[in-house]
């Protein structure tokens, strides 16, 4: 499947809400809500792709705020490819169009994962 | 408090409506990231002031949807008070923050070689915060009980005029000073206040440990092997079971030095260097006697560790999960339901044979393991969440199986709660134990701490 957006819906849709990626997540303790690991990540890149959610500022650094260590991709029971859908969901906020205050949080977010 | 603590962004706030059950809430309005106790403070107050509902939260790792928001109001997160506060290994306790990781604390605690005993699955995200409103227990519950026989004393903040704190029990094992509401507290599933500290019994990490892990061809003799196990004074504190199907299934893609097949059994005793080799001695040949058909053994963490003798346990719910996923293909969202039920581990042979032919019956694969030491069993479903008819299937299996576990002399849930899924549970244990009064009394003492019910309305009552 090549198209990003529906395999983003057809693997991040899968994701159990277990929580156990969190655990091993480097940035997860750092950053300021759910949204700052994987569990939280993926499941915006789901929303995301179905058009449930805008691309805000903290959808943009939510998803640029992972360093794609895939150390989440240990722990989940399912062997999401949570990197791959962290890619992918990047790939739809960069669409044509991106708004500078969007390129504000990435800027924003690659000084975090610089302190991180 | 500051637009730092408060995200009203609806596509971060709908990460905290969720958990792994698939209970899904309803949107909320803001979350809210306390990060001192008087944020709590201001947070109950302004809440009593304009009724605004409240959705406290851990790590939403709850499997009753104890903790989703059920109506237009917020969610607090307890995620950024995270600090352990105090070790004081003289006086045998610790204080923490509500947000504090159970792993984390114990990663501490291990460096005075000390260790907070509860230990459930979720451990690694869960928090000390929703452990206490859960009720939380764990594979060590056979020896070292659960959240209530470790929680010492709060600081609970409760929904008034002042959003006051009160400090509940004592920082001492012996404490009398009236009605025992700090305890009240564990399995109160966030109804009733927010826990801002807590104080927690502590106790060292064992001189040694032991382990067998062994696998029975006949559940009832594995079963006759662990009640031999409960009549000697081995006093383990793992005592862990799946039966054969569930093996197979949970062991699959795992690469094991040993061959898993028949029913598992995985005893765990603390020992100490001088009488490791004669309490392993005993319990290798007690289970040889009983027809154990493999055994192996090892002495401490790391051994056992090594040679994996933990893994298909672990792998649990990830069987479960895969399994379903296979079964279901690409399509839908799928779910697994967990089953919590308790009965005397007398009666756990019964409630296994029981739970078996009630999966029969309905045509389920049912994956059943549990922490059989405490008598507490974990009967899981998988399925479709999309698919309404499964799932009113799969709610009414939930119920028989409460009914054994009544039956048979046990509880509807030892460990994950009332939440939404077991509100019904409830209501029929007590009228099965003919007190259904004592839900009216929960109902009043609900209305004394909170009342405009304001605290994660629509739980457990």
């Amino acid at each position: 499947m090549n198209d990003p957006r529906a395999r983003i819906i057809e693997t991040a849709g899968k994701c159990l809400y277990c929580g156990f990626c969190e655990a091993l997540c480097p940035t997860r303790p750092l950053g300021p809500h759910r949204g700052y690991g994987p569990r939280g990540r993926v499941n915006i890149a789901y929303m995301l792709a179905k058009g449930d959610v805008e691309a805000s500022n903290h959808v943009v650094e939510s998803l640029y705020s992972c360093l794609l260590c895939r150390a989440c991709e240990l722990k989940c029971p399912i062997a999401l490819p949570i990197a791959e859908i962290i890619r992918n969901a990047r790939g739809l906020v960069a669409e044509p169009g991106l708004k500078a205050s969007r390129t504000h949080s990435i800027n924003r977010v690659q000084v975090f994962a610089r302190r991180t | 408090m500051g637009k730092a603590k408060v995200i009203d962004d609806p596509a971060i706030a709908i990460l905290y409506t969720r958990e792994p059950s698939g209970i899904r809430g309803s949107h909320v309005k803001a979350v809210v990231f306390p990060e001192e106790e008087k944020d709590v403070s201001l947070i109950l107050k302004t809440a009593y002031k304009y009724n605004v509902p409240i959705y406290p939260q851990g790590s939403s790792t709850s499997l009753s949807g104890n903790s989703v928001p059920l109506e237009p109001g917020i969610v607090v997160s307890m995620e950024r008070m995270n600090r352990v506060l105090e070790i004081n290994i003289v006086d045998n306790y610790v204080v923490v923050e509500p947000g504090v990781r159970m792993e984390d604390l114990n990663a501490e605690l291990a460096k005075y070689r000390y260790m907070f005993p509860v230990d459930p699955a979720s451990s690694s995200v869960a928090t000390i915060g929703g452990a206490i409103n859960n009720g939380a227990g764990g594979l060590r519950g056979a020896k070292y009980g659960t959240m209530r026989d470790w929680l010492l004393a709060v600081r609970l903040g409760i929904a008034d005029e002042e959003g006051s704190i009160l400090n509940l029990g004592c920082y001492t094992v012996k404490c009398r000073s009236g009605y025992d509401l700090a305890r009240l507290i564990v399995g109160s599933e966030g109804t009733l206040g927010i826990v801002t500290r807590a104080v927690l019994r502590i106790t060292p990490l064992p001189e040694d440990t032991v382990y067998a892990l062994s696998f029975f061809d006949s559940l009832e003799d594995l079963m006759e092997a662990f009640i031999e196990i409960r009549r000697s004074r081995l006093n383990p504190f793992m005592l862990e079971f799946m039966d054969s199907a569930t093996v197979d299934y949970a062991s699959k893609s795992l690469d094991l030095p040993y061959e898993p097949k028949g029913n598992l059994f995985l005893v765990g005793i603390e020992t100490s260097p001088e009488s490791n080799q004669r309490i392993l001695d005993t319990l290798t040949s007690l289970l040889e006697s009983h027809g154990a058909h493999t055994i192996i053994t090892a002495h401490g963490d790391k051994e056992a560790h090594d040679k994996k003798l933990f893994a298909v346990r672990k792998n649990l719910f990830t069987g479960q999960a895969r399994y379903t996923l296979e079964k279901e293909g690409s399509s839908g969202r799928i779910m697994v339901m967990i089953e919590d039920i308790v009965v005397p581990p007398s009666k756990v042979p019964e409630a296994v044979t029981l739970i078996r032919g009630l999966g029969e019956k309905y045509g389920f694969t049912v994956f059943i393991g549990g922490h059989i030491g405490d008598g507490n069993l974990h009967p899981a479903v998988g399925f479709n969440a999309e698919d309404e008819e499964e799932r009113k299937r799969v709610e009414q299996w939930f119920h028989e199986v409460m009914e054994i576990a009544l039956k048979l002399g046990g509880s509807i849930s030892a460990e994950h709660g009332i939440g939404l899924l077991k509100k019904q549970g409830l209501r029929m244990e007590l009228e099965y134990k003919n007190s259904l009064k004592a839900l009216q009394l929960m109902k009043e003492i609900k209305k004394a701490f909170d009342p405009k019910g304001l605290l994660n309305p629509g739980k457990v009552l």
